[in-house]
Parts: structure tokens; C-alpha cells; sequence
């Protein structure tokens, strides 16, 4: 009895030593509380709209999070994600690419802009706040100058993403797939060290004589990759290429990663966290939508849930910046 | 005997995590005294000011302002009660005026000069403190305009205008010329005229003999004696500061044997700063050969981290050669010195050593991971490889999965020389290496000094501590404002002559 309840004392205590376990807990008393205030909650239906809305912000939210882990911040998902959609539909609607080249050209789309994103921090040294900034207006420009403003509709090729698999549409297959690549990258191999080694000391990386701008492009580049990614499973989910898809997107990708547990000054967290963060937001919308709450209170409900989080985070420190 | 002291301490006591920093200290200083607080590094002298001046709330303990007890629990309560810290690294504004430093304070209080700041109004008042500390500078310059040493003055002139009734200096001569020692000695004197009370906080013995009144001796956080300074000697002082023999303190390293070519050579080397604090090189040249340690010796401002960043590509160098094995080469950055085998450990562990928040083993691998994994990490060889290094250099930690920032400093610098080891260097090039870490860590990392250049390492050992130099090197530059006092073999040369090189004499 006595070594029974000490074996589970142990376990509740390494469960709390995990990075993703606070984040992990929110999640879950959100899922029983949403559970409690409405019967269409739990039910399969709703909770495959949750996964699919949940998708594209996981994908923004992992790359997000991969930068955030190096100190750094990147404004441009949204903008990416439409952009690199946008692409992509034109390709395959438009000039009659195969639905597979169309989706790799867009993914290289975003690949490129965040080339371009880490090529002006390490080599032209702008601040990411600032070279994201210029990227996510500029991007969201192009969108705007090649549609005019309006949609492309009738968007056909994508629906393999919405197909189901197993139960599960195969969009959420890949974003859980892409979780666990983006876990496997930054714990078990040497470029996930570098990120980490950056977020927590910089300096020292470099007075180590490792190439940090290296580092720096290849994880920008790969985080435009992810947010293109979340653009094809627009483009599949809506079938059409909306140009203010992904409007504000990078806050959400950014408040994912602080639900996620992630700390904006860099070094520390998991991309799991950053996973349940996306999760946790997504749901939020999800239940407020269900009860018939004002879709503007949504946005102050969200802002108080990230504050919280946000104090739960900062314990501690003498103060923050 | 009438008046009580300016500022009494009974029982002070205040933890950090896994460390007492004090442990029940008494202390107390008059008007028109000045105390010396002396210790070595480590020994709690920053955190006794520190929590005088309410920077570090005490644990336990009671603080009494002129016979009446009261609570310090930030640095306004310490100001209120006439409490102020004069320190060098904190508490300035580089991008402010003088004037504007000297009334920060107060402005923040939204008392004399109002709200409203007018500019001449705020530069002539500062002119009267400044003309009380003797310094002849434009109010309305930039704080960051000045050298160290008026920066200082500045501070002092800011204590005055608080109307602080006891000044506490931390170290106020550690960056300065001996012009600039003298006249801070002549404005400590006139603030003892001026019934002001100094704590003067040092870890030079001959300044307590020209300065002090009385003198606290701190070992580990623990008082060991207050003395009148009338009444005691440096023998004495040194040897309570230190608790054992000088011989204790310090590794002897034999000579090298050195035979065939030099395995680095500088010809002529010159750099020019890139940051304001840095010292410009000029015509540096040395050779160092295999297993031998080079001291490259050299006060604050001596150009020695300057040399040592040159040499790993991280200053502009606009002349000069560096040859390598006989071939010449440039070194643009840390990754070029680290492919010819060359590693830096920075004086500043903290910011240029270690990632605090990482564990020690990936900490140790950062430099090689590339050598030891292609890209997926291989965990079994890595812990092989970092507990190897743990256990022959040493480092004390409960496991290689530990935050290096929950290790003591001298455990965070053999972290930092097992990166180098195990990056497979050649030449180490230490930068203070045992500034700022306790006692018996000092001599253990001496000890592995030794032992490194006897395994066959070539080391550039840059120091500021005669004693490291002179008991460790085979060969000892001595470096004053950026150029080379003295290329010296051990034994040529007197520890008093090495001592006149450092500050510009001779030569």
C-alpha cells in the first residue's frame, strides 16, 4: 500500500517535471469542462470539425514554435499560408499543373519566404520582429495584387487532405505526423541542440564555433515549409484560395506557443506544448461557437485565457521585459 | 561613544540557492569612518553591500540606521534611510547626460528638479556635486563618453546629491589608472571631512592601508575579524582573507620541455575595436611550442581578452600574421580557430561559456556534436563521451542531465574546458580562468592547467593575477594599453619588475 502510493507520488511528480504536462492539463480540464456545458461537445462529429479546424494552426504553430525556441519571433505565417495556398491553386486551377507539383510548388513558396525571413536576420541583421514584419505585409500584398481581392473558387485536387483515413481526415494524420517530425528534429538530433543552444545562449554557440546563421536560415526555412503546409489544408478544407486566409493567424501561431508553454525569450519548451496550445485555442472557438456566444467576445475570451497562461508562465521572475 | 554607528548589522544571514553568502554577520560603520570590507572572490562582500542597499532582502537578521532599526527590502527603503551603492556594472545610464544621472533618482520621485525638466536648470545644479567630487566635465555630456574612473565620480556626485549619509563603494578600483585611484583616494577623504560614512569594499590589500579605518576580513560568507587598520598588518589581512599559505593557493607548473618548431606564431599583430570598451593591439608577436603555457599577463583595459578574441576571429585584425604549423592562416571566426584546433574560454562564462538553461552533457557536446553524430543523436556515445570528461576533470554534478546553470562557477568552467578537451583542441586559450570562483576551485583548475600543458596542450593562460602567471607559465607577455610590455621566460624576471610592466612602468 505505503510502496504503492509512493510509486504514484513519483509519477505524478514526473508528470509535472514534463514540459507539455501544465499545457496538458489545461487542455484536459478545458475537454471536460466543454464536455459539461454542452452535449453537442463530445460527439464525433463536432470533434472531427475540431480536428480539422484545429489542423492548419497546428502546422503554423510548430514552425512558430521552432523559432520561438531560438529567441527569435516570425510574424509571416499567416501571410505565408496564404500566399504559398494561393500559389498552389493557381498552379493546379489556373495553369494545369498536377494537383502534386502545384502543392510542392507552393510549398516552396513558403520555403522561400522563410529563406528570405532568415537570410535577413543572420546576414542583413534585422531583428526578426522587424524582417517578419516586412515579409508577413509583403506577402499578404502579393496575395492581394495577383487575386485582386477576391477568391478563387471551385478550388478541385485537394481533396485528399479532407479524405478520411482510419476515421480521421488524412490532413490530421499529417499534422500529427509533422508533430512528431518536429519533436523527433528538435530532441534527438544535433540541429534540434543548435536551436536550443541558440534560444539559451547565443554567444556562447558562437564562441563555440558552430555556424549559428546556419542554423538560423535552415530553421526559418523549414517553419515556411510548415506554414505553406497549413495553405494546401486551407485550400482543401474551404476548396477555394481566400485571400485573407490566414489573416492574424501569426498571433494565434504565437499564442499557441505560449499556451504551449513555450517562453518567448527562447531555449526552453516543447513542441508538443506548442501542439496542445493550438489545440487548446481551436477548441476554445469551437465551444464559444457552440453555445452561441457573440463571435467578438470569442477574441476577449481568448485574450483573458492567454494572459493566464501567460502569468502561470512568468512565476518566479524577478521581472520580465 | 555617544553616537551610534551610521549603520549597524546584527546577525545578517541570506541564502542563495545552494550557497550561504552570509552566514550571521555583525557589522557596523561610523560617521567620518572608513570600513573595508575584504575577501576573496566569492567571499560575500558584493552580497553584504547588496543587502545593505536592500538589492538582496536579508534572510534573517536586523539593520539599524543611526541606533534605530529598520527594514531594507529594496533599494528606495535603503536611499530613504541614506543608504546608497556606488558599483560600476549597475546603477549608471550610459545613455544619459551626467546631470541626468546625478538627479535620476530624484526626478523619479517627482521631487527637486520637478517633473518639468528644464536642461540648464538640471546642468547647473549637477555642477555644484560635480565640483564636490572634483570633476571638471560638461553636465550635459553622455555618461557613456566618460572613462570608467569619472563614470565613477559621477556615481559618487549622484550619492551626494541624494544627500546619502553612507556610501558603499564595491570594488571602485578595479578598472582604473593609478591617476584615477589617487583622486578617487582624495574625494573618499574630503566625504570622511564631510561626516559621510564609506564602506569600501575591495579585494586589495594595500588599498585598506591607505583608505580604511577598520577593516572586515569575509571567508565564504562567514566574518572572520574586524580590525583597526591602525592595529594590524597585510600579512595578517592576507592570510585571514585566504585561510591558509599563498604556497596552497596556487598549481606550480614545471617547465616545458619544448623541442622543434613552434606549433603558433604571431607576427606583428594589430586590431582595431569594434565596441568603444576594447582596446585597440599593436605589433603583438609571441611564438608558443607544444606543451608549453604562454601568460599573457595584463590589468583591465591591457588589450588581453582582445589578444585572445583575436586569435579565435572575433576582433579586426588590420595587420599581422598567425601561422599555424608552420602555415599561414587566417582565422575569420570561431569555427576557423576551431578547425586548426584553437579554442577560447571566455573570461565571461556566463555570457560567452556556458548555456545556463542546457544540461552539462549537451553543454560539453556543443562544440563537437557535428564530430560525434551526423544528425540524429547518438545518446549512448554521447553520454559516454561527456561522463568521460565529468569524471577526469572532475566536475561535481548530481547527474549529466543537470542544468549547468545549478553548478557552482568552478564546475561551470571545467564544463566549459571539457568542451574544449573534448572538441579534440590543441591550443587553449583561457581568459581568466579562475576570476569569480571559490578557493579551492581556483587551485583545482590550476592544477588542471598544469596537468593539460604536461599532457602535451599549448595554452595562452590571459590573466590579470601575477601569481597564476608567474607560477604557471613557461613564457609571459605582459600587455599595457594594447601593446607588449615585456616577453619574458620564468625566472628572468622579479614578481616587483612584472608588477611595474602591468601598470605601464618600464619597459
Amino acid at each position: 500500500m505505503g510502496l504503492k502510493g509512493t510509486s504514484l507520488s513519483a509519477l505524478v511528480r514526473k508528470f509535472l517535471s514534463l514540459e507539455e504536462s501544465k499545457p496538458l492539463v489545461a487542455l484536459v480540464v478545458l475537454y471536460l469542462a466543454s464536455a459539461v456545458i454542452s452535449p453537442y461537445f463530445l460527439t464525433v462529429y463536432n470533434q472531427k470539425i475540431l480536428l480539422l479546424q484545429a489542423s492548419p494552426l497546428v502546422m503554423l504553430a510548430l514552425g512558430e514554435s521552432m523559432i520561438i525556441m531560438m529567441g527569435s519571433i516570425d510574424l509571416s505565417p499567416g501571410s505565408t499560408m496564404a500566399l504559398a495556398g494561393l500559389i498552389a491553386a493557381l498552379a493546379s486551377n489556373v495553369y494545369g499543373f498536377p494537383v502534386i507539383l502545384s502543392a510542392l510548388i507552393g510549398v516552396g513558396v513558403g520555403a522561400l519566404i522563410g529563406l528570405v525571413n532568415g537570410l535577413a536576420v543572420t546576414k542583413a541583421k534585422i531583428p526578426s520582429f522587424v524582417a517578419t514584419l516586412a515579409s508577413m505585409v509583403a506577402a499578404r500584398g502579393l496575395v492581394l495584387l495577383v487575386t485582386g481581392g477576391t477568391s478563387i473558387y471551385g478550388l478541385a485536387g485537394y481533396e485528399w487532405l479532407t479524405d478520411e483515413t482510419a476515421g480521421l481526415a488524412n490532413m490530421v494524420w499529417l499534422f500529427i505526423a509533422f508533430t512528431a517530425l518536429t519533436y523527433f528534429t528538435l530532441k534527438k538530433t544535433t540541429l534540434g541542440l543548435k536551436v536550443y543552444a541558440i534560444g539559451g545562449n547565443e554567444e556562447a554557440v558562437r564562441y563555440s564555433g558552430l555556424n549559428a546563421d546556419n542554423v538560423k536560415i535552415a530553421v526559418f526555412t523549414i517553419a515556411g515549409s510548415l506554414y505553406a503546409i497549413a495553405g494546401l489544408m486551407m485550400n482543401a478544407r474551404l476548396q477555394a484560395a481566400y485571400p485573407w486566409t490566414g489573416y492574424g493567424s501569426e498571433l494565434d501561431a504565437i499564442a499557441a506557443s505560449v499556451l504551449g508553454g513555450i517562453q518567448l525569450t527562447g531555449g526552453v519548451g516543447s513542441p508538443v506544448g506548442s501542439f496542445i496550445g493550438a489545440y487548446i485555442l481551436t477548441l476554445i472557438s469551437n465551444i464559444l461557437i457552440l453555445l452561441g456566444v457573440n463571435p467578438y467576445l470569442q477574441w476577449v475570451v481568448k485574450g483573458f485565457i492567454l494572459g493566464v497562461a501567460a502569468l502561470t508562465l512568468t512565476r518566479g521572475l524577478r521581472y520580465v521585459k | 561613544m555617544s553616537t551610534p554607528p551610521a549603520v549597524k548589522a546584527v546577525n545578517l544571514t541570506k541564502t542563495f540557492p545552494g550557497v550561504v553568502a552570509l552566514n550571521n554577520i555583525d557589522f557596523d560603520v561610523m560617521y567620518g569612518e572608513v570600513h573595508a570590507v575584504v575577501g576573496q572572490n566569492g567571499a560575500g562582500k558584493s552580497t553584504l553591500v547588496k543587502v545593505l542597499n536592500g538589492i538582496h532582502p536579508p534572510d534573517r537578521g536586523e539593520i539599524y540606521v543611526d541606533g534605530r532599526q529598520v527594514r531594507i527590502r529594496s533599494p528606495a527603503d535603503a536611499k530613504r534611510h541614506g543608504i546608497t551603492l556606488v558599483h560600476q556594472e549597475i546603477m549608471v545610464y550610459p545613455n544619459l547626460t551626467v546631470a541626468e544621472n546625478i538627479f535620476v533618482s530624484r526626478m523619479s520621485r517627482g521631487r527637486t528638479p520637478g517633473f518639468v525638466v528644464s536642461r540648464r536648470e538640471l546642468d547647473d545644479y549637477a555642477s555644484k556635486y560635480l565640483k564636490m567630487v572634483g570633476l571638471d566635465v560638461d553636465p550635459s555630456t553622455k555618461l557613456r563618453d566618460l572613462g570608467v574612473g569619472e563614470q565613477q565620480l559621477v556615481q559618487i556626485a549622484r550619492a551626494l546629491a541624494e544627500d546619502a549619509k553612507v556610501i558603499c563603494l564595491d570594488e571602485p578600483t578595479s578598472a582604473l589608472t593609478p591617476g584615477e585611484v589617487e583622486r578617487l583616494f582624495s574625494v573618499i577623504r574630503d566625504l570622511k571631512s564631510r561626516w559621510r560614512a564609506v564602506v569600501y569594499i575591495t579585494h586589495y590589500i594595500d588599498e585598506v592601508f591607505r583608505i580604511a579605518d577598520r577593516v572586515t576580513v569575509l571567508r565564504d560568507g562567514v566574518k572572520v575579524a574586524t580590525k583597526r587598520v591602525s592595529e594590524t598588518s597585510a600579512s595578517e589581512v592576507v592570510s585571514l582573507m585566504l585561510g591558509r599559505s599563498l604556497s596552497e593557493f596556487y598549481a606550480y607548473k614545471p617547465a616545458a620541455e619544448t623541442a622543434g618548431h613552434p606549433l603558433l606564431v604571431v607576427k606583428n599583430l594589430s586590431t582595431q575595436p569594434t565596441r568603444p570598451s576594447e582596446v585597440p593591439l599593436r605589433n603583438i608577436s609571441f611564438e608558443l611550442m607544444r606543451g608549453e603555457v604562454l601568460g599573457v599577463l595584463g590589468l583591465l583595459g591591457s588589450g588581453k581578452t582582445e589578444l585572445a578574441k583575436s586569435l579565435i576571429g572575433m576582433q579586426r585584425v588590420v595587420s599581422g600574421e598567425v601561422w599555424v604549423e608552420g602555415r599561414r592562416v587566417e582565422i575569420r571566426s570561431p569555427l576557423d580557430a576551431a578547425r586548426l584546433g584553437i579554442f577560447y574560454l571566455p573570461e565571461n562564462r556566463r555570457l560567452e561559456g556556458i548555456v545556463p538553461l542546457m544540461s552539462v552533457k549537451d553543454n560539453i557536446l556543443l562544440p563537437s556534436i557535428d564530430l560525434v553524430a551526423r544528425f540524429v543523436r547518438k545518446r549512448v556515445l554521447e553520454e559516454a563521451i561527456a561522463g568521460d570528461w565529468v569524471r577526469r576533470l572532475n566536475i561535481k554534478t548530481p547527474s549529466l542531465y543537470t542544468k549547468v546553470s545549478n553548478l557552482s562557477g568552478g564546475n561551470q568552467q571545467k564544463v566549459v574546458i571539457a568542451k574544449a578537451l573534448a572538441r579534440r583542441s590543441r591550443i587553449l586559450i583561457f581568459d581568466e580562468p579562475t576570476m569569480g570562483i571559490d578557493i579551492g576551485a581556483k587551485v583545482e583548475i590550476r592544477r588542471i592547467i598544469a596537468r593539460l600543458s604536461e599532457e602535451g596542450h599549448s595554452i595562452i593562460l590571459a590573466t590579470s593575477d601575477v601569481d597564476e602567471a608567474l607560477t604557471l607559465s613557461d613564457k609571459i607577455l605582459v600587455l599595457y594599453k594594447g601593446e607588449v610590455k615585456g616577453y619574458l621566460r620564468r625566472g628572468e624576471v622579479s614578481r616587483d619588475k612584472v608588477v611595474k610592466l602591468m601598470s605601464g612602468y618600464g619597459g
